[in-house]
């Protein structure tokens, strides 16, 4: 994938991520409507491809704007990572051509990596996690199951045993799917899986679209590595 | 300037670390005040999740889930209240504003009197499940004030 491909992808993923955002406060409650309104603009912008660097510098200003409304993201991680994504794309179309563009592009891909690799190895390395408690925990009272129903998972400490393993085993080896080229497909996949997941039973749908706005990024950071970009 | 320092920098360099730990929940929970009580007594949980909800919603929700997003951003207004996270002010506003809309918008039969919330803190020790009340908001008019 060559670095302009891997840019105008991640381009489009992210306006569409930002347009089924922005349609979900408009179209809602209404109550952050003019907020979200220059955003769903730029992001059509973005989309055509026509001053869509511009536009990303009018998506970046506006989303200090966003911070200050929500003193902070509206929906913690996967605002963080759409924004991220964002910035960087921002950095990768408006500065000199060449190493710097790449650079900021590049650090994006990394921190898709670390996103994975962090989040597996603060798991790991508690007991809690490692027992099969902590995801209980997250089923009995925590916020996020979408339904009263789901919360009965916690009678099966066996299926929830395997599932945190699973998914601790996963974002830990997450970087070793670097070292070749059909292994970050798949890992991709999986891990579009396990945001699929997320979505369908704690109703993160958001991590979901912004993460794979985010995977060009690393297909490309692969290929640059391994000396085919 | 610095606020927006502030702001930028955890997305630029961000911590990654979801569900290190599982930590105490939230739960919002409102009610009434008699303009002659004292204080609050019945207590409605706010945005209590549904019993069931079918894999086709589910799915649905990919596209469309405004409401669950708003109940996780008031998650996230409690949280900061409990850490106190400055201002609080602005978290307890955006939870407050969400309550009275609701009980002016949906109807629900409250015309008069003040309204509370509080957030109650459920987490789980050595003995089993604990409710902690950790924060009571300042009573405000239910009309006029959202």
């Amino acid at each position: 994938m060559t670095f302009d491909l891997a840019v105008r992808l991640t381009e489009i993923l992210l306006a569409l991520a930002f347009l089924q955002q922005c349609a979900e406060h408009i179209f809602w409650s209404g109550e952050t409507r003019l907020l979200f309104l220059p955003r769903a603009v730029l992001s059509v912008v973005v989309l055509t491809g026509i001053f869509s660097e511009w536009a990303l510098l009018g998506l970046t200003l506006h989303s200090f704007l966003f911070l200050h409304r929500f003193n902070g993201p509206y929906n913690g991680g996967s605002d963080r990572m759409g924004l991220l994504v964002l910035y960087c794309l921002c950095m990768a179309q408006l500065l000199q051509a060449g190493l710097p563009r790449e650079a900021a592009f590049g650090y994006l891909g990394m921190q898709v990596v670390l996103s994975y690799f962090i989040s597996g190895w603060v798991k790991i390395i508690n007991p809690e996690w490692r027992s099969g408690r902590a995801l209980r925990d997250v089923f009995s009272f925590s916020a996020y199951p979408v339904s009263e129903n789901l919360r009965g998972f916690v009678q099966m400490p066996r299926l929830l045993w395997g599932m945190s393993w699973a998914v601790m085993g996963f974002e830990v080896v997450f970087p070793l799917a670097l070292l070749h080229p059909v292994t970050l497909p798949v890992a991709l996949a999986v891990a579009a899986l396990f945001h699929l997941a997320n979505a369908c039973l704690f109703g993160l749908n958001r991590f979901l679209w912004f993460w794979i706005a985010s995977y060009p990024s690393i297909l490309w950071v692969q290929e640059r590595l391994l000396g085919g970009g | 300037m610095l606020k927006t320092i502030s702001l930028i920098l955890p997305v630029l360099i961000p911590s990654w670390r979801f569900f290190k730990a599982v930590e105490p929940s939230p739960r919002v929970e409102w009610a009434i005040v008699p303009r002659d009580a004292e204080g609050a007594s019945n207590w409605t949980p706010y945005q209590p999740r549904p019993q069931a909800v079918s894999l086709g919603e589910m799915f649905r929700r990919l596209l469309w889930n405004p409401a669950w997003n708003d109940a996780l951003f008031v998650v996230s207004c409690a949280e900061r209240i409990a850490l106190g996270i400055e201002p609080t002010s602005h978290s307890v506003n955006e939870i407050q504003r969400r309550i009275l809309r609701d009980i002016n918008g949906l109807d629900l039969g409250v015309d008069e009197g003040l309204m509370q919330f509080r957030l109650v803190f459920v987490y789980r020790d050595d003995t089993g499940f604990v409710q902690d009340v950790v924060f009571v908001s300042e009573p405000v008019p239910v009309r006029g004030a959202s």
